[in-house]
Protein backbone atom coordinates (compact mmCIF):
# COMPACT_ATOMS: atom_id res chain seq x y z
CA UNK A 1 0.00 0.00 0.00
CA UNK A 2 2.56 2.80 1.08
CA UNK A 3 4.81 1.32 -2.23
CA UNK A 4 1.58 2.10 -4.49
CA UNK A 5 1.34 5.36 -2.34
CA UNK A 6 4.90 6.51 -3.48
CA UNK A 7 4.48 5.15 -6.96
CA UNK A 8 1.66 7.42 -7.56
CA UNK A 9 3.20 10.57 -6.15
CA UNK A 10 5.97 10.01 -8.49
CA UNK A 11 3.91 9.59 -11.15
CA UNK A 12 1.69 12.79 -10.43
CA UNK A 13 5.39 14.95 -10.13
CA UNK A 14 6.41 13.56 -13.41
CA UNK A 15 3.14 14.61 -15.11
CA UNK A 16 2.80 18.20 -13.42
CA UNK A 17 6.53 18.63 -14.24
CA UNK A 18 5.69 17.60 -18.11
CA UNK A 19 2.54 19.70 -17.95
CA UNK A 20 4.59 22.57 -17.02
CA UNK A 21 7.05 21.92 -19.94
CA UNK A 22 4.59 21.56 -22.83
CA UNK A 23 1.56 23.52 -21.77
CA UNK A 24 2.66 27.06 -22.30
CA UNK A 25 -0.81 28.25 -22.73
CA UNK A 26 0.59 30.36 -26.41
CA UNK A 27 3.19 31.82 -24.11
CA UNK A 28 6.06 31.09 -26.50
CA UNK A 29 4.38 32.17 -29.89
CA UNK A 30 3.15 35.56 -28.12
CA UNK A 31 6.66 36.26 -26.76
CA UNK A 32 7.49 36.02 -30.89
CA UNK A 33 5.11 38.00 -31.93
CA UNK A 34 5.88 40.65 -29.55
CA UNK A 35 9.33 40.90 -30.36
CA UNK A 36 8.31 41.40 -33.88
CA UNK A 37 6.22 43.63 -33.29
CA UNK A 38 8.70 45.64 -31.24
CA UNK A 39 11.25 45.47 -33.82
CA UNK A 40 8.56 46.75 -36.68
CA UNK A 41 7.63 50.05 -34.59
CA UNK A 42 11.51 50.20 -33.55
CA UNK A 43 12.21 50.33 -37.34
CA UNK A 44 9.79 52.68 -37.85
CA UNK A 45 10.71 55.13 -34.82
CA UNK A 46 13.40 57.15 -37.11
CA UNK A 47 11.91 58.62 -39.34
CA UNK A 48 7.86 58.37 -38.23
CA UNK A 49 9.43 60.08 -34.88
CA UNK A 50 9.90 63.26 -37.00
CA UNK A 51 7.30 63.42 -39.67
CA UNK A 52 4.94 61.82 -37.81
CA UNK A 53 5.09 61.85 -34.61
CA UNK A 54 1.41 61.48 -33.51
CA UNK A 55 1.01 58.27 -35.62
CA UNK A 56 3.88 56.72 -33.61
CA UNK A 57 2.65 57.81 -30.26
CA UNK A 58 0.01 56.09 -31.52
CA UNK A 59 1.55 52.74 -32.72
CA UNK A 60 3.67 52.95 -29.56
CA UNK A 61 0.56 52.63 -27.59
CA UNK A 62 -1.01 50.01 -29.39
CA UNK A 63 2.03 48.07 -28.58
CA UNK A 64 2.05 48.96 -24.65
CA UNK A 65 -1.43 47.71 -24.55
CA UNK A 66 -0.68 44.32 -26.02
CA UNK A 67 2.26 44.20 -24.20
CA UNK A 68 0.28 44.51 -21.11
CA UNK A 69 -2.37 41.60 -22.31
CA UNK A 70 0.82 39.46 -22.40
CA UNK A 71 1.91 40.29 -18.88
CA UNK A 72 -1.79 39.69 -17.91
CA UNK A 73 -1.04 36.36 -19.53
CA UNK A 74 -3.44 36.78 -21.90
CA UNK A 75 -1.66 35.30 -24.65
CA UNK A 76 -4.51 34.47 -27.17
CA UNK A 77 -5.16 38.38 -27.65
CA UNK A 78 -1.27 38.94 -28.18
CA UNK A 79 -1.13 36.40 -30.85
CA UNK A 80 -4.03 38.18 -32.57
CA UNK A 81 -3.55 41.81 -31.88
CA UNK A 82 0.66 41.91 -32.48
CA UNK A 83 0.50 41.11 -36.17
CA UNK A 84 -1.66 43.84 -36.96
CA UNK A 85 0.84 45.91 -35.14
CA UNK A 86 3.57 44.96 -37.50
CA UNK A 87 1.32 45.73 -40.82
CA UNK A 88 0.68 49.34 -38.95
CA UNK A 89 4.46 50.07 -38.24
CA UNK A 90 5.10 49.22 -41.71
CA UNK A 91 2.52 51.52 -43.02
CA UNK A 92 4.09 53.81 -41.04
CA UNK A 93 7.34 53.89 -42.37
CA UNK A 94 5.79 54.09 -45.84
CA UNK A 95 4.09 56.97 -44.57
CA UNK A 96 7.07 58.90 -43.45
CA UNK A 97 8.90 58.08 -45.83
CA UNK A 98 6.49 60.15 -48.42
CA UNK A 99 5.80 62.68 -45.71
CA UNK A 100 9.70 63.35 -46.06
CA UNK A 101 9.75 63.38 -49.70
CA UNK A 102 6.71 65.87 -49.72
CA UNK A 103 8.82 68.34 -47.15
CA UNK A 104 12.44 67.76 -48.98
CA UNK A 105 10.34 69.05 -51.92
CA UNK A 106 8.79 72.17 -49.60
CA UNK A 107 12.46 72.60 -48.69
CA UNK A 108 13.86 72.51 -51.96
CA UNK A 109 11.52 75.03 -53.28
CA UNK A 110 12.41 77.59 -50.56
CA UNK A 111 15.70 77.14 -50.68
CA UNK A 112 15.93 77.95 -54.31
CA UNK A 113 13.43 80.41 -54.35
CA UNK A 114 13.88 82.56 -50.69
CA UNK A 115 17.58 83.83 -51.03
CA UNK A 116 16.22 85.56 -54.22
CA UNK A 117 13.41 87.17 -52.51
CA UNK A 118 15.88 88.61 -49.70
CA UNK A 119 18.35 89.22 -52.41
CA UNK A 120 16.39 91.13 -54.17
CA UNK A 121 15.06 93.20 -50.40
CA UNK A 122 18.47 93.73 -49.69
CA UNK A 123 19.55 95.47 -52.89
CA UNK A 124 16.28 97.78 -52.79
CA UNK A 125 17.78 98.62 -48.75
CA UNK A 126 21.22 99.03 -50.35
CA UNK A 127 20.00 101.94 -52.87
CA UNK A 128 17.05 103.55 -51.13
CA UNK A 129 19.82 103.82 -48.05
CA UNK A 130 22.06 105.98 -50.42
CA UNK A 131 18.82 108.35 -51.56
CA UNK A 132 18.47 111.63 -50.49
CA UNK A 133 15.01 111.26 -49.70
CA UNK A 134 12.41 108.38 -49.98
CA UNK A 135 9.98 107.45 -52.94
CA UNK A 136 6.22 109.30 -52.12
CA UNK A 137 4.96 105.98 -50.78
CA UNK A 138 7.61 105.06 -48.50
CA UNK A 139 7.90 106.70 -44.87
CA UNK A 140 11.34 106.46 -43.05
CA UNK A 141 9.74 104.51 -40.17
CA UNK A 142 8.04 102.00 -42.70
CA UNK A 143 11.70 101.67 -44.57
CA UNK A 144 13.47 100.93 -40.83
CA UNK A 145 11.15 98.11 -40.47
CA UNK A 146 11.81 97.24 -43.81
CA UNK A 147 15.57 96.72 -42.19
CA UNK A 148 14.74 95.61 -39.04
CA UNK A 149 12.96 92.55 -40.84
CA UNK A 150 15.56 91.86 -43.14
CA UNK A 151 18.31 91.65 -40.66
CA UNK A 152 15.50 89.00 -38.65
CA UNK A 153 15.11 87.24 -42.24
CA UNK A 154 19.01 87.08 -42.13
CA UNK A 155 18.60 85.15 -39.45
CA UNK A 156 15.92 83.20 -39.67
CA UNK A 157 17.27 81.85 -43.05
CA UNK A 158 20.75 80.91 -41.30
CA UNK A 159 18.85 79.28 -38.51
CA UNK A 160 16.50 77.19 -40.84
CA UNK A 161 19.70 76.37 -42.93
CA UNK A 162 21.44 74.76 -39.67
CA UNK A 163 18.00 72.96 -39.05
CA UNK A 164 18.33 71.15 -42.39
CA UNK A 165 21.78 70.30 -41.92
CA UNK A 166 20.90 68.56 -38.79
CA UNK A 167 18.20 66.90 -39.94
CA UNK A 168 15.33 68.76 -38.47
CA UNK A 169 13.21 69.23 -41.74
CA UNK A 170 10.13 70.61 -40.02
CA UNK A 171 11.92 73.12 -38.19
CA UNK A 172 13.68 74.04 -41.50
CA UNK A 173 10.48 74.68 -43.28
CA UNK A 174 8.63 76.28 -40.07
CA UNK A 175 11.67 78.95 -39.89
CA UNK A 176 11.82 79.09 -44.07
CA UNK A 177 8.10 80.66 -43.70
CA UNK A 178 8.80 82.20 -41.63
CA UNK A 179 10.91 84.02 -43.55
CA UNK A 180 8.95 83.85 -46.53
CA UNK A 181 5.90 85.64 -44.43
CA UNK A 182 8.81 88.34 -43.04
CA UNK A 183 10.08 88.55 -47.44
CA UNK A 184 6.75 89.53 -48.50
CA UNK A 185 5.50 92.18 -46.01
CA UNK A 186 8.74 93.72 -46.39
CA UNK A 187 8.26 93.76 -50.29
CA UNK A 188 5.11 94.86 -50.18
CA UNK A 189 6.47 98.26 -47.93
CA UNK A 190 8.55 98.56 -50.94
CA UNK A 191 5.93 98.25 -53.55
CA UNK A 192 8.65 95.10 -54.80
CA UNK A 193 6.00 92.81 -57.07
CA UNK A 194 5.87 89.45 -54.81
CA UNK A 195 6.22 86.17 -56.53
CA UNK A 196 3.86 83.88 -57.28
CA UNK A 197 5.57 81.59 -55.40
CA UNK A 198 5.72 83.01 -52.35
CA UNK A 199 2.05 84.31 -52.90
CA UNK B 1 1.10 102.83 -62.51
CA UNK B 2 0.02 99.23 -62.80
CA UNK B 3 0.55 99.52 -66.70
CA UNK B 4 3.87 100.25 -66.56
CA UNK B 5 4.92 97.87 -63.50
CA UNK B 6 4.98 94.40 -65.04
CA UNK B 7 6.58 91.05 -62.63
CA UNK B 8 7.33 89.33 -65.79
CA UNK B 9 6.93 85.51 -64.82
CA UNK B 10 10.06 83.59 -65.81
CA UNK B 11 7.50 80.58 -66.05
CA UNK B 12 10.32 78.30 -64.25
CA UNK B 13 11.03 80.24 -61.49
CA UNK B 14 8.26 81.20 -59.43
CA UNK B 15 10.42 83.16 -57.14
CA UNK B 16 12.01 85.23 -59.33
CA UNK B 17 11.66 88.90 -57.50
CA UNK B 18 13.10 91.20 -60.29
CA UNK B 19 11.07 94.23 -60.86
CA UNK B 20 10.48 95.62 -64.42
CA UNK B 21 9.68 98.83 -65.52
CA UNK B 22 8.41 99.25 -68.81
CA UNK B 23 9.37 102.28 -70.85
CA UNK B 24 6.93 104.92 -71.58
CA UNK B 25 6.65 108.01 -73.73
CA UNK B 26 8.70 110.74 -71.46
CA UNK B 27 10.40 108.52 -68.91
CA UNK B 28 13.87 108.56 -68.46
CA UNK B 29 16.38 106.85 -66.47
CA UNK B 30 16.58 110.11 -64.00
CA UNK B 31 12.56 110.29 -63.96
CA UNK B 32 12.30 106.16 -63.27
CA UNK B 33 14.80 106.14 -60.62
CA UNK B 34 12.89 109.45 -58.71
CA UNK B 35 9.97 106.66 -58.71
CA UNK B 36 11.22 103.84 -57.50
CA UNK B 37 13.98 105.47 -55.68
CA UNK B 38 13.14 109.19 -54.40
CA UNK B 39 16.27 110.28 -55.75
CA UNK B 40 16.89 110.70 -59.95
CA UNK B 41 20.84 110.47 -58.98
CA UNK B 42 20.36 106.98 -58.09
CA UNK B 43 19.68 105.87 -61.81
CA UNK B 44 23.29 104.25 -62.40
CA UNK B 45 21.94 102.01 -60.45
CA UNK B 46 19.16 101.29 -63.40
CA UNK B 47 21.63 101.87 -66.48
CA UNK B 48 24.08 99.27 -64.52
CA UNK B 49 21.59 96.87 -64.04
CA UNK B 50 20.32 96.62 -67.91
CA UNK B 51 23.88 97.45 -69.52
CA UNK B 52 22.89 94.16 -71.29
CA UNK B 53 19.91 96.03 -73.46
CA UNK B 54 21.17 100.24 -72.88
CA UNK B 55 24.29 101.27 -74.27
CA UNK B 56 23.99 105.06 -73.10
CA UNK B 57 22.06 106.20 -70.21
CA UNK B 58 20.57 108.82 -71.83
CA UNK B 59 19.12 106.51 -74.48
CA UNK B 60 16.02 104.75 -73.29
CA UNK B 61 13.40 103.44 -75.71
CA UNK B 62 9.34 103.11 -75.33
CA UNK B 63 8.56 99.36 -75.19
CA UNK B 64 11.62 98.72 -73.33
CA UNK B 65 11.09 96.59 -69.96
CA UNK B 66 13.98 97.68 -67.35
CA UNK B 67 15.33 95.39 -64.28
CA UNK B 68 14.73 97.94 -61.25
CA UNK B 69 17.20 96.24 -58.54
Amino acid sequence: MKRNLVGLGIVLLVSAFMLAACGDGGKGPAEEAIKAAEAAVATAKADAGKFLPDDLKSLEGALAAVKDKFAKGDYKAVVGEAPGLVAKANDLVASAKTKKEELTKSWTTLSEGLPKMVGAIQSRVDILSKAKKLPANLTAEKFAEVKSGLAAATADWAKAQESFKSGNLGDAIALANTVKGTAVQAMGILGLPVPAGAK
Amino acid sequence: MAEEETNVPSGSDAFDATQYHEVVSGDTLWKISERYYGDGSLYKNIFEANQDILKDPNVIKVGQKLRIP
